[in-house]
């Protein structure tokens, strides 16, 4: 009986709300807020004070104008950028050498050792060591130190508050693309590693620009992708050009490919927010917040256990079972030939069509989870194919060699032209984002559709660029 | 005779495949159109039922012509739909003018209800622009169900009015009666709110949103004369057809009037400027709306223009001890009043 | 790495009473809720306390999802919960209904704002919508450090009287003050500090007639609720959550817990 009673008490207060609700019309909301600012202000003006000659700081001043005027901003930007990535490109080389000799020069036939010791069957050592234990390794001397040194960096300068100034200036390009300023940030980012790139849009608080950001992070060179782009470059397209010039050359063209994934993202970006994304809705502010003395211990604490090590995890736990993977398909053996040379037969006219080859497209399927290990499974994949095996370590194991003419020994049995290489280039640049990048694309957008969007919209634009340029080169 | 074989199997399989194409489960050609066809029908009784309920609402008189004007449909197929109706019990002859019936009005309520609710998600919630909310909802209106609406509306929080300031109908199907009068009614000097445009014709309708106009906005009559309505609105002054401004739905302004003139554009604002917030334009909806809200513009607000971007359009303001960048296409939308340096220290 | 660490030489510091316990946190005696705008150290003053290591930019909105700490003092174990950081409570965004929520429906012993002291004016807009929703709250003033090199000055005295809620300045990159701050969220825990918010009429005049209707009906409804007001706005602003709180007579436990 109580309880019928009360539940209609509660049902009439609610009619009465809603009855009330007509009269009180639209302007609900901003009445609220000017009446709790109105407060706000009252109190603030009793409880602070401020000596407004210390307000803003001279030094901060005059930073502030350096940073952001018209004739410095740019400037001092491009300079302070284009240190981080000297300081982590040149600043990577040495630990990533030290790396790659310790973990696969050295550690590598200790283990195979150590299997035989114990008689492992040769499938499972094969499995394990081949397999999944130098994924691994490639991924880790590859991806560690850039990551270790550029995350770092990023991170001072964003705890100094210099990003969002960043973020400011380069905003009105990013706005008529229809993105926001801070994607210059998660690009950035992306330079360094997709997936971060991808954690880094994050900071964009515009669901539209938001997705725009993560889909065409991906447009960043990414660490995995620069030796790749550099390899090529200098075999092929730096031998184009007299031995003086020729690392000029093949300089220019990874900075050209770089400039191209530059304007794709703004293409891109264009293009989703005037289409697809349409519909998505958007807005724009930009906290400047006050300059702030980075705490450099923190923050190299901080950026290596939130930004380095949690990528390099991610991506450790796609490249073991990948590396399992490239192993079974090359050793599997399947009416008288590997598993890898069914499928990269099948492939091989599509590839053809569009300049590269079926070794290429099988590599990028299998090395789909880190861009690092398509090289090394490209070398074995040409070298099991062409029937050329005493050119890498026996067949059926991921390599990499140690001088240029031995690269192009190996280019050369496998049928490469300029062509090929080039198109390596493009296809390096322009495709889907390794699994680690669309597994965290997923997790941030929480979106099977654009996570799907993705995958697919470069990969389909790097088919189309592929082909374009193989059709061009055949006139 | 192998050629011949191979001839007949490939077009059995060309056939199969065309087969499978017109009547595959659920998105087979064939069923698309008879889909479509049905929801046809649907649509000219629910835009039908709308048309009544407008001339119910508004006190007008409703017949078979102008059923088939509104509808743009011919006097025989009108007459079709009206026996419909009937057979439906949703609409029933009183003389020679049609009228709904209980039914009949509960029905066209819902429909006006997923309507407006429509309207009121892509203006807010979407970057959808604002001429294409209109089409949107009513294709809209005949396919949300109506569970759909209401998760819609809760998650909203119960929207009351449409974008265009159009009551929403509740669940129950209730709906205040109209007020406000037309524009042309407003005697010289008299303040006023405007209280709803009409999104139809979509024509007139789009020259209204063109000069800036929006339910909310605060406008002061100056004359009627030489076949033109003059007011003025934001410190402009406004001149239409008698045509356009019977669209126009106005009410005694609530607020103070004094807001009405002196005001400029936020974005007109030269670096080192200091301005007191009045409004944020109806025009800007939305996340943005709430955005500029949270961080402090307000009507009172004090604020002043600090630096500009590297490339101008960004530009930076100091809002309540913050330094924040805002865009143009946004400082457009903010009116505020010069405040002159001396002037805002003494205060 | 120890925050604390510039203030371990001071002669009044208990820091022997804290113990932070990171993320282990299997029961608690206390629950505190972290609420604050973005970019106000929030997620500094958390790991502080909690001892976990939560990435801190200089840039508003990192901490995306709730996340949860403890720390034990006084022989006390706190269960520490850092909502996102949000500017306003009124509007429908994910951020501000998940912090909104469990500061209504979680019930945490205490709330604990933090504010950026440069900036109290914008700050206390939250600030004063917390206020109206729950009664045991802190007012931590972040960033003391730099508001002085800025030139401001805050009297925290007042404040706290204009607010009716103890007020701690802080520098929590520093350590400075997380010992006060500590000893604060202790006490109007145990009880032995009392609040009395103040709650201001917001809201205009042609709002006022709608919603004395509607508080009178909600304080007969709901006898002992401390916020009516607050919900009766709620209620004219259509908020769903609310509304079904009141339907199903949630709302009552809220009353029962604050009265």
């Amino acid at each position: 009986m109580v309880e019928k009673r009360s539940d209609r008490e509660r049902e009439s207060i609610l009619s009465t709300a809603a009855s009330l609700r007509w009269e009180v019309g639209n302007d609900l909301q901003t009445s609220l807020m000017e009446s709790i600012y109105q407060n706000a202000s009252r109190i603030s003006d009793q409880v602070v004070i401020a000596d407004k000659s210390k307000a803003r700081l001279a030094w901060e001043h005059r930073l502030e104008w350096l940073l952001t005027s018209r004739w410095t901003g740019f400037p001092i930007m491009f300079l302070v950028l284009a240190m981080v990535f000297w300081l982590t490109i040149s600043g990577a080389n040495y630990p990533s050498q030290l790396l790659s000799g310790l973990l696969i020069e050295q550690l590598y036939p200790v283990l195979k050792t150590f299997g035989a010791d114990l008689h492992l069957p040769w499938w499972l050592s094969g499995l394990l060591i081949d397999g999944m234990y130098l994924a691994l390794a490639w991924v880790v001397s590859v991806m560690l130190p850039p990551m270790a040194i550029f995350f770092p960096l990023f991170t001072l300068l964003e705890d100094f508050g210099y990003l969002p100034r960043v973020a400011f200036n380069l905003d009105s390009l990013f706005q008529k693309a229809g993105a926001h300023g801070r994607q210059a940030l998660s690009m950035s980012m992306g330079f360094g590693c997709n997936a971060a790139g991808v954690i880094a849009t994050r900071i964009i608080d515009s669901p539209r620009e938001r997705l725009i950001a993560m889909i065409t992070n991906n447009f960043a060179l990414c660490n995995g992708r620069w030796p790749t782009q550099i390899l090529i470059a200098s075999l092929f397209v730096g031998a184009l050009a007299p031995a003086g010039l020729a690392s000029l050359v093949s300089a220019a063209a990874v900075v050209g490919i770089t400039l191209l994934g530059i304007f794709l993202t703004f293409a891109t970006s264009w293009w989703l927010s005037n289409t697809i994304l349409r519909g998505e809705a958007s807005t724009f502010s930009l906290e400047l917040p006050p300059y702030r003395p980075p705490r450099i211990l923190q923050t190299l604490y901080t950026s290596l256990i939130d930004r380095t090590v949690f990528v390099l995890w991610r991506a450790m736990v796609f490249a073991a079972p990948a590396g399992a993977v490239i192993w079974l398909v090359a050793n599997v053996h399947f009416g008288g030939s590997t598993l890898a040379e069914h499928l990269i037969d099948l492939l091989n006219p599509f590839g053809v069509l569009i300049g590269l080859n079926g070794v290429i497209l099988l590599a990028y399927v299998i090395a789909i989870p880190a861009n690092e290990i398509v090289i090394p499974t490209i070398l074995m994949l040409t070298v099991l194919s062409s029937g050329t095996p005493d050119l890498g370590h026996g067949a059926g194991v991921m390599f990499e060699l140690s001088n240029n003419a031995a690269y192009m020994a190996v280019f050369k049995a496998g049928g490469w032209t300029l062509l090929t290489a080039v198109n390596l280039m493009l296809f390096s640049l322009i495709h889907n984002p390794c699994s680690t990048t669309l597994y965290t694309i997923y997790k941030e957008s929480g979106s099977l559709k654009w996570t799907v969007v993705s995958a697919l919209l470069p990969l389909l634009m790097g088919f189309l660029a592929c082909y374009f340029v193989a059709t061009l080169w055949q006139l | 005779m192998v050629e011949e074989s191979l001839e007949k199997l490939l077009i059995a399989v060309v056939g199969l495949v065309m087969l499978w194409a017109l009547f595959r489960p659920v998105s087979g050609f064939f069923w698309r159109m008879l889909r479509a066809s049905r929801q046809s029908d649907r649509v000219l009784i629910e835009d039908g039922l709308k048309h009544l309920h407008d001339c119910e609402y508004k006190g007008l008189q409703c017949t078979i012509q102008s059923l088939a004007g509104a509808l743009s449909i011919n006097g025989e197929r009108a007459v079709r739909l009206v026996t419909r109706l009937e057979a439906l019990h949703l609409v029933r002859w009183d003389g020679n003018l049609l009228v709904l019936t209980t039914l009949g009005r509960s029905y066209a309520l819902r429909v006006i209800r997923i309507h407006r609710l429509w309207e009121r998600f892509l203006a807010d919630q979407t970057g959808i622009p604002e001429p294409e909310w209109h089409a949107a909802a009513e294709k809209q209106e005949h396919r949300l169900s109506e569970q759909e609406a209401n998760q819609l509306a809760s998650k909203m929080g119960h929207p009351r009015f449409d974008p265009h300031g159009d009551p929403i109908p509740t669940l129950s199907g209730e709906l205040p009666p109209m007020k406000g009068k037309p524009l042309s009614e407003l005697k010289t000097g008299e303040f006023a709110e405007i209280v709803h445009i009409e999104d139809e014709p979509e024509t007139v309708y789009a020259q209204l949103v063109a000069e800036g106009l929006y339910p909310g906005l605060l406008i002061q009559m100056l004359d009627q004369s030489n076949g033109k309505v003059r007011f003025a609105a934001q410190g402009e002054e406004i001149l239409l057809a008698p045509v356009l401004a019977a669209n126009i739905t106005v009410e005694p302004a609530k607020r103070l009037p004094e807001t009405v003139s002196g005001t400029s554009l936020l974005a007109d604002l030269q670096p080192g400027e200091t301005a007191e917030v009045v409004n944020i334009s109806r025009a800007c909806r939305g996340l943005q709306r709430q955005r500029l809200m949270d961080l402090g513009i307000i009507p009172g607000t004090v604020l002043q223009v600090g630096m500009r971007s590297a490339a101008g359009d960004p530009v930076a303001y100091h809002i309540r001890g913050a330094v924040i960048a805002l865009r143009r296409e946004h400082t457009k939308q903010i009116n505020v009043l010069r405040v002159e340096e001396n002037q805002h220290e003494s205060q | 790495m120890n925050p604390n660490k510039g203030c371990e030489e001071c002669p009044l510091n208990p820091a022997e009473n804290l113990v932070r316990l990171g993320v282990k946190m299997d029961q608690h005696d206390f629950l505190v809720a972290l609420a604050g705008n973005p970019n106000t150290g929030k997620s500094t003053v958390f790991n502080a306390l909690t001892g976990l290591h939560q990435h801190t930019g200089n840039w508003p909105g990192k901490t995306v999802a709730r996340a949860e700490g403890g720390f034990l003092y006084e022989k006390k174990r706190f269960k520490i919960v850092d909502l996102p950081g949000t500017y306003s409570l009124l509007s429908t965004s994910h951020d501000e209904e998940i912090a909104r929520n469990f500061m209504l429906f979680g019930q945490p012993h205490v709330t604990v704002i933090v504010a950026e002291a440069s900036r109290l004016e914008r700050n206390l807009n939250l600030v004063l919508q917390i206020l109206e929703i729950t009664e045991r709250a802190v007012l931590c003033l972040n960033l003391m450090d730099e508001a002085r090199r800025h030139g401001i000055q805050i009297d925290t005295a007042k404040l706290s009287a204009e607010l009716g809620i103890p007020v701690v300045p802080t520098a929590a990159r520093q350590g400075e003050g997380l010992n006060a701050l500590l000893k604060t969220i202790h006490d109007v825990a145990m009880g032995t500090l009392s609040c009395s918010p103040k709650r201001f009429q917001t809201g205009t005049s042609d709002l006022s007639e709608a919603l004395t209707i509607l508080v009178g009906k909600l304080e007969k409804a709901f006898p002992g609720l401390s916020n009516a007001r607050w919900v009766a706005l709620r209620l004219l602003a259509g908020d769903e959550q609310i509304i079904e709180a009141v339907r199903d007579g949630q709302l009552q436990s809220l009353a029962g817990a604050n009265g």
